[in-house]
């Protein structure tokens, strides 16, 4: 330890520093790269910004947490973590004697924690197994929101758009719009092209801008309810797709490359010109990635948004155990890839009376209060339309404690 | 004659020339390596500093987690947690750990020692995402719920090689004698253990201790099925209300230890895998308060061997 040491020591952090630096902007951390996107992708729609949830005045401070306040603990899917833990967040203003905790820990594991009566309530995007019924035998799934998959694009364009005339707006080319058999082509590597016929025809705008360079398909490398709903919605589509519908599938085998995550997807799709993937819709808004829109069953182009996203909603036939499939839906105003999210509570054998009140009462708040209601959308998600919700609703005061309905 | 030896010595030096810019090439081949090496660490460090620096502020150490579109909020739960759980680890680790390694120490050979030289070589290598899965069947699903209690207690097992492998070490440096003149003197096993090896051991296996810390600071995954996480757990809010209400403080340490909390590498892992760029931004400064505080307890504990060091040489 002398002195030489010491000066090697600060040349080497001096030299790190001026690296990490320089190499922040190649190398970004959340794949926004906005420069690397208005390049490649042309920004198309005018994003739905995340409006900023004001706060009031009181509601920076944390409440008191009362000597007889009661923690009710979930935990489950990611995908709708953070509107529940903005509910959470919220209901600490409406009801201080309890505390609402979600931790975002995966559908498995959540369902393997209700199960094991290790949480009070647990989130998922995928079904309860039969197994799991046999299990618990009083498990009941409420839907409670739902979301869209989205498809985002890098299109390296064939010739650079014409500049704008001075004082004219620039001109931009509309969203990518493909059809159900299309995107089954592309997803199978049928279409492999981005200048082939069949984009081309449903992209008169692109005409001359759709490059011939090759299609790179990216799909998540985790196993992950996005995959799930997107893969139903593609062997829905087309009976060319053979993969099935699951958390993860076989990908056929062509130009296609997995990444970890949304955020994982979204790099690969930035950092490879020619590159299609999905990603939930809140995090293509969130993150202002351009989308394309989609030809559904009926035949209309729909852009994937709450609004179409409700649609598919109001049209689910729902199962004895309260679940549906949305995809593909038959409403001439749905986006045809979207899917609910779950909650999952134990209906007769809550042993705590006081804690089950407390767990009906927050989630009949968050499906029934309007300033929750509208947090959903704006986290770029989408609130159960009124006949989904009042079975919602209907299912949650069925629940008992002791033989005795917990909600008055 | 006297060319012979003028030959030998031209090319002798011939050879020398030769040596000297082989040496010369090797010692920079070595160099640039070595630079090689070191330069992740620093580029790490560095990233880390300059995509974090920007989230941190007064307010991300003592307030709570704001929702996603809100502004303002911090991580003070996760910094809580994260002194709770590896101070809990400790507290189970630590005794246990230690007497295992002056029995394996003393008795090396016999069949208990052995074993346990060969356990610990196994457990340190087992998984952390398995020692998760072995606390949540052990402790969270008998007790029926996550807690900082259960968090501690898999940090713990991840803790324990570390501390035996490196007071065992630690006690075997010490010369033999030392025992034998204390046994000499007529002092029993126990008490030649407890006054004369473990003081002479002490900074040793405090360098091992601090290690194991902060290795067991920097997991995620243990935790993940054990402490859950809470973005809602504030220590000071509890023990005031608590106070406020006349519990004693039995009851307000079960509060604080009985529910899930937060730990910085938990929320790191939320926060980077989050759709939200708020939320990422905010996960870069997790890692660089993480980073500061396994990186305090790493120099602590090499400044502490290497006085220790100093101190033996005389």
């Amino acid at each position: 330890m002398n002195k030489k040491f010491f000066v090697v020591f600060a040349v080497l952090a001096i030299a790190s520093m001026l690296l990490s630096a320089c190499g922040a902007p190649a190398t970004p951390a959340a794949p926004v790269a906005p420069e690397v996107q208005t390049q490649v992708v042309v920004q198309t729609q005018v994003v739905e910004k995340i409006v900023q949830v004001t706060p009031t005045a009181d509601m920076s401070k944390p409440t008191d947490m009362p000597a007889g306040s009661v923690t009710v603990n979930g935990a489950g899917a990611t995908f709708p973590a953070a509107v529940y833990a903005d509910w959470a967040y919220a209901y600490q203003y409406v009801d201080p004697s309890v505390v609402i905790n979600y931790q975002g820990i995966g559908s498995g594991g959540g369902k393997k924690a209700i199960v094991d009566g290790t949480v009070d309530f647990a989130g998922s995007d995928s079904l309860l197994a039969d197994a799991d019924y046999t299990n618990g035998k009083d498990l009941q799934m409420y839907p409670t929101l739902g979301g869209a998959v989205v498809l985002i694009y890098n299109i390296k364009l064939a010739k650079p758009l014409p500049t704008p005339a001075a004082g004219a707006t620039a001109v931009t080319l509309p969203a990518l719009v493909l059809d159900r058999q299309t995107l089954v082509d592309i997803f199978n590597s049928k279409i492999t092209k981005w200048n082939d016929p069949a984009i081309v025809k449903l992209n008169s705008a692109w005409a001359d801008y759709l490059p011939a360079t090759d299609i790179v398909t990216v799909h998540r490398s985790d196993g992950s309810g996005t995959t799930e709903i997107f893969t139903k919605a593609l062997a829905s589509f087309s009976a060319d797709w053979k993969a099935g519908g699951a958390q993860s599938v076989e990908w056929p085998k062509g130009n296609n490359v997995g990444g970890k995550g949304n955020a994982g997807v979204a790099a690969s799709v930035i950092n490879t010109p020619g590159a299609i993937g999905y990603v939930e819709l809140n995090y293509a808004l969130s993150n202002s990635l351009a989308y394309a829109s989609l030809i559904n069953q009926a035949g209309k182009t729909i852009v994937p948004n709450n609004a179409s996203v409700q649609a598919a909603m109001a049209g689910a036939q729902f199962s004895d155990k309260m679940t549906a499939t949305i995809v593909d839906s038959k409403d001439p105003a749905a986006y045809p890839i979207a899917g609910f999210t779950y909650l999952i509570l134990h209906t007769t054998n809550m042993k705590d009376c006081v804690k089950a009140q407390k767990i009906l009462e927050f989630w009949k708040w968050a499906e029934t209060d309007p300033s929750a209601q509208s947090r959903v959308v704006k986290l770029g998600f989408s609130p159960l339309p009124a006949a989904d919700s009042k079975l919602m609703l209907d299912g949650l005061s069925k629940v008992a404690c002791n033989g005795a309905p917990v909600l008055k | 004659m006297s060319n012979y030896s003028e030959k030998i010595k031209a090319g002798y030096l011939r050879r020398l020339q030769g040596r000297k810019v082989i040496n010369l090439l090797m010692l920079a081949v070595t160099f640039l390596a070595t630079l090689m090496a070191l330069i992740p660490l620093f580029w790490i460090v560095g990233y880390v500093i300059y995509m974090g620096a920007p989230s941190l502020n007064y307010d991300f150490f003592t307030q709570l987690p704001r929702p996603v579109g809100m502004e303002g909020g911090g991580v003070l739960h996760a910094v809580q947690g994260t002194i709770i759980v590896t101070v809990l680890a400790a507290v189970f680790a630590i005794p246990p750990g230690v007497v295992a390694a002056f029995y394996a120490a003393r008795h090396p050979n016999t069949p208990l020692g052995v074993a346990l030289r060969f356990s610990t070589d196994v457990l340190s290598g087992v998984p952390s995402i398995v020692v998760g899965l072995f606390a949540y069947a052990l402790i969270v699903k008998p007790m029926g719920h996550y807690s900082g209690l259960a968090g501690g207690a898999a940090l713990a097992i991840i803790m324990l090689p570390t501390i035996i492998r490196t007071t065992e070490e630690m006690l075997k440096l010490l010369p033999s004698n030392l025992r034998e003149g204390s046994l000499a003197l007529g002092a029993a096993e126990w008490k030649t253990s407890l006054s004369v090896l473990f003081p002479a051991a002490f900074s040793g296996i405090m360098t091992g201790f601090l290690l194991a810390l902060a290795r067991a600071m920097g997991e995620t995954a243990p935790l993940l099925f054990t402490a859950l996480g809470n973005e809602r757990f504030n220590v000071n809010l509890i023990v005031t209300s608590g106070l406020k209400s006349k519990q004693n403080i039995g009851q307000i340490t079960q509060r604080i230890l009985d529910q899930p909390l937060d730990s910085l590498p938990l929320t790191l892992w939320k926060y980077a895998s989050s759709p939200y760029p708020e939320r990422v931004a905010q996960a870069w400064g997790v890692a660089l308060v993480l980073m500061i505080f396994v990186l305090l307890l790493n120099i602590t504990a090499r400044l502490w061997l290497a006085n220790r060091a100093k101190k033996l040489r005389g």
